[in-house]
């Protein structure tokens, strides 16, 4: 499990400082401070960027708005992004809102205020609202990663490296290659938000990520994965043997 | 050379009489009567009256018309049928189309009520077909039937006309006998035209059978007798007779006279015709005139129909204009009114900014006040190193600067509100965790005064509403409950349950409470600050108006419990968000 990578877009040392303090004490990883427009742009193509906190003015401009609308130029690789804001003037909220999906802060927050904002931030990007305040759920799925909320910080997964995902009740056991963990989500919803060229169910109870595949026993209704986890394959589930070629 | 003109003079007398009988029958009036009553009768056989009218009024042509498509209408009765080849009848006969007239009369059934009638006019049609023999029989047929009835019948004439039948058949004897009777039945009735017709024929009788003796004094009666009379034909007749007469008795001057009175007679006669001619042009030239006179009256009917129309179009157009005028000055009476009104709002409205001013700016300037005084204490403290004033001195001045802080930060978010200058979009909240960052900002508060604060908000509420708005409520709420409160108060907030369309968040305290005045003055929809009653804690009332402000603009509503001295309770209702399943 990672921690998220935040790219902060602010002018005032003081203000980035305390958002500083504020992410890092909740596991977040600071990806890069920008002060200006032009940084912004470097760091954001150059690192590994998972949300981005953007201060609207940037030295008395609103070249934030800018920054977010450049990046939602490109569709594929624009990220989740907060507006910082001290105020709610509706002519640059217009502008703003624009640049969808959007979500933003006012100034001053409170830590909770700001991780609260990050999550949204996360879940509308992805179209999952009320993900991780319901109660059946805590995690956001998108194409190449998994967002959980653990505690009060967001923690991501990449998808690749799940091995398989077993259900039990309103739980879900994520398998990586190195660690096991438990996410609140609905089978159901889970398999309508994993890639189904990649990740096929088993059994009633199990889903399993393809490329982890080692071996299948069809006899024994066994798989085995890497790391030597086996798996139940299922009559009901049988078929998606045929997407393998077989050698005979 | 005499029995010529003898002759001559019978073949003139005779059309002379037929004249007469012409005239009879279609003017008898209890026939026509007796017609007015049966198209009465028939009413609804229009074409019938119809017809009946026209025949009553001589129209000929149009009575055989619709006489025609009476007959052709095959419901109609005898009785009817009767009647119309009986008009028909009588039509062509005004025509001289007599054998016409003829197959008509022969179409009635003897059951037709004038049945007599049409035997006398077959007669007559006989006689002036010259077969006085047919007439004769059919006269005689009459003379029969009234003989037995005499009621209705007009007997005279049909003597008279047997009398004619007898002399063209040169049985003179009988001829004689019948005249006679004629003549005295027209004595009796004083007929005069008829009689003078009696005398001449009776004359005429004598004189075929050249007893003049007995002739001459009938020509001279008649004679006589047409002086009285006005009819010119008559007169001339009876004169020419005498002139005839005297001519043969070779009495020339009378002859001569008579002759001049008879030219006389003619020329009156050619003189009335001639004024009638002249009339008839007169009467031309006058419908001429009269023509003309319409023309110009049409014309200028015309001149005074446009010049109305004129009128007409002129008198809209003002009108018109008018109303347009009174419209727009009404308008503008309205729009002053509004102004007015407006103005008086304007009025008011700045009325209380420059009062909220001067509260705000009285608050500021206590609030900085005491920042200042307590800014010197806080530097001879440290001067004199006394460290623990120091921390009351620090925490005392970060309140006063938080309630500063709180009371600019309304101040900005009622301007952006009253200006529509804020940014307003509402969509699906969590209730519980808005909720949870306000009071994280309270938390130390609270802890400092003591007080207990318990949150338990349904996890499950989902609010539609403006984040930054539902956060000023709760904020503000939330800091006039620990400002009420007493050290070890408690304040909780908590959920009621939500009905079908509202999710009602409670904010609970242990503190002041109000009276139902104040309570009632609070929810009043009134944009009026309330006065300042307790210096210490009771601030502009900004924030209340503030949060009424917001919740009404969220489509909620809000409600208040109090009692005094024991607590208050603070209800926001807030429209659940509906599509979330």
């Amino acid at each position: 499990m990672d921690n998220i990578n935040v790219l902060i877009v602010e002018d005032t040392q003081e203000e980035s400082d305390a958002l500083v303090k504020v992410l890092t004490e909740n596991n977040y990883n600071i990806a890069g401070i920008a002060r200006t427009y032009q940084d912004a742009l470097t760091l954001f193509y150059q690192k590994e960027i998972d949300i981005v906190v953007i201060d609207v003015f940037l030295d008395g401009k609103p070249d934030g708005i800018t920054f977010a609308e450049t990046i939602n130029i490109v569709p594929n690789s624009v990220k989740p992004f907060v507006f910082l804001t001290s105020s709610k003037d509706r002519q640059v909220f217009e502008r703003a809102k624009l640049t969808k999906p959007f979500s933003f802060l006012l100034k001053p927050f409170n830590e909770l205020e700001i991780l609260y904002a990050l999550e949204m931030a996360v879940e509308k990007f992805y179209g999952q609202t009320n993900a991780f305040h319901s109660e059946d759920q805590n995690a956001v799925v998108s194409n190449d990663s998994l967002f959980i909320k653990k505690n009060k910080s967001l923690k991501k997964v990449q998808i690749r490296d799940i091995v398989y995902i077993e259900v039990e009740d309103r739980y879900c056991n994520i398998i990586t290659e190195t660690e096991k963990f438990v996410i609140l989500i609905s089978l159901t919803k889970i398999i309508q938000l994993l890639d189904p060229s990649e990740f096929f169910q088993t059994h009633r109870n199990y889903i399993v990520n393809a490329s982890k595949i080692e071996e299948i026993i069809v006899n024994d209704n066994l798989i085995v994965l890497k790391g030597k986890h086996k798996v139940t394959l299922s009559d009901k589930y049988k078929d998606f043997v045929k997407h393998f070629r077989v050698l005979k | 050379m005499i029995k010529v003109k003898c002759y001559f003079v019978l073949i003139f007398l005779l059309i002379q009489l037929f004249a007469f009988s012409q005239l009879k029958p279609s003017n008898d009036d209890a026939f026509n009567t007796e017609i007015k009553l049966k198209t009465k009768e028939f009413k609804e056989q229009v074409n019938f009256s119809i017809a009946g009218a026209f025949f009553l009024q001589e129209k000929w042509d149009s009575t055989l018309v619709y006489s025609m498509k009476q007959l052709s209408d095959a419901n109609a009765n005898t009785e009817i049928m009767n009647y119309c080849h009986y008009f028909r009848a009588i039509s062509f006969r005004n025509k001289k189309l007599l054998n016409e007239a003829k197959k008509e009369f022969n179409r009635i059934s003897n059951d037709f009520k004038f049945y007599h009638k049409v035997k006398s006019l077959l007669g007559e049609i006989a006689l002036e077909q010259n077969e006085f023999k047919k007439a004769l029989s059919y006269f005689k047929e009459i003379e029969k039937y009234s003989a037995s009835k005499n009621s209705t019948l007009k007997g005279n004439n049909v003597l008279h006309d047997i009398g004619l039948c007898y002399l063209h058949l040169k049985e003179f004897d009988k001829a004689e006998e019948y005249l006679f009777k004629s003549a005295h039945e027209h004595e009796a009735e004083k007929d005069t035209l008829m009689l003078i017709g009696s005398y001449v024929d009776i004359a005429n009788l004598y004189y075929e059978q050249y007893k003049d003796s007995q002739a001459i004094p009938y020509f001279e009666k008649a004679y006589h007798l047409s002086k009285k009379v006005k009819s010119f034909e008559l007169k001339q007749n009876a004169t020419l007779n005498m002139a005839v007469v005297e001519e043969n008795r070779k009495n020339f001057p009378l002859a001569l006279t008579y002759r001049k009175e008879y030219e006389t007679w003619k020329d009156s006669l050619n003189d009335q015709n001639k004024v009638w001619e002249i009339a008839e042009v007169e009467k031309k030239f006058a419908v001429k005139q009269k023509q003309k006179e319409v023309n110009v009256l049409a014309a200028e009917n015309k001149a005074k129909i446009a010049e109305r129309n004129g009128f007409l179009i002129s008198s809209v157009l003002l009108f018109v204009l008018l109303g347009t005028g009174v419209y727009f000055y009404r308008q503008k009476i309205r729009n002053n009114k509004i102004i007015l009104a407006q103005k008086n709002e304007l009025d008011e409205l700045n009325a209380t900014k420059d009062k909220l001013f001067s509260i705000v700016s009285h608050d500021l300037r206590s609030s900085v006040n005491a920042l200042k005084t307590s800014n010197g204490k806080l530097i001879q403290n440290l001067e004199s190193k006394n460290y623990t004033e120091l921390d009351v001195l620090l925490h005392k001045n970060s309140s006063i600067a938080s309630g500063a802080y709180n009371l600019l930060d309304n101040l900005l978010n009622w301007a952006l509100l009253q200006t529509k200058q804020g940014y307003f979009y509402q969509e699906s909240l969590h209730l519980m965790r808005i909720v949870e960052h306000v009071e994280y900002n309270y938390k130390p508060l609270m802890l400092n005064k003591n007080i207990e604060f318990k949150s338990n908000v349904s996890a499950s509420d989902y609010v539609f509403a403006d984040l930054d708005s539902l956060k000023i409520i709760i904020r503000n709420f939330l800091d006039n409950a620990i400002k009420f409160s007493k050290e070890n108060g408690t304040i909780s907030i908590y959920s009621r349950p939500s009905s079908e369309e509202f999710c009602y968040l409670v904010i609970e305290d242990t503190g002041l409470g109000m009276n139902e005045a104040t309570r009632k003055e609070l929810l009043k929809e009134t944009i009026l600050l309330s006065k300042k009653q307790n210096d210490d804690i009771i601030g502009t009332g900004l924030g209340m108006q503030l949060c009424k402000s917001l919740i009404r603009k969220n489509e909620g509503k809000l409600d208040i419990e109090s009692e005094e001295n024991v607590g208050t309770r603070i209800i926001i209702a807030l429209p659940k968000f509906k599509n979330h399943g």
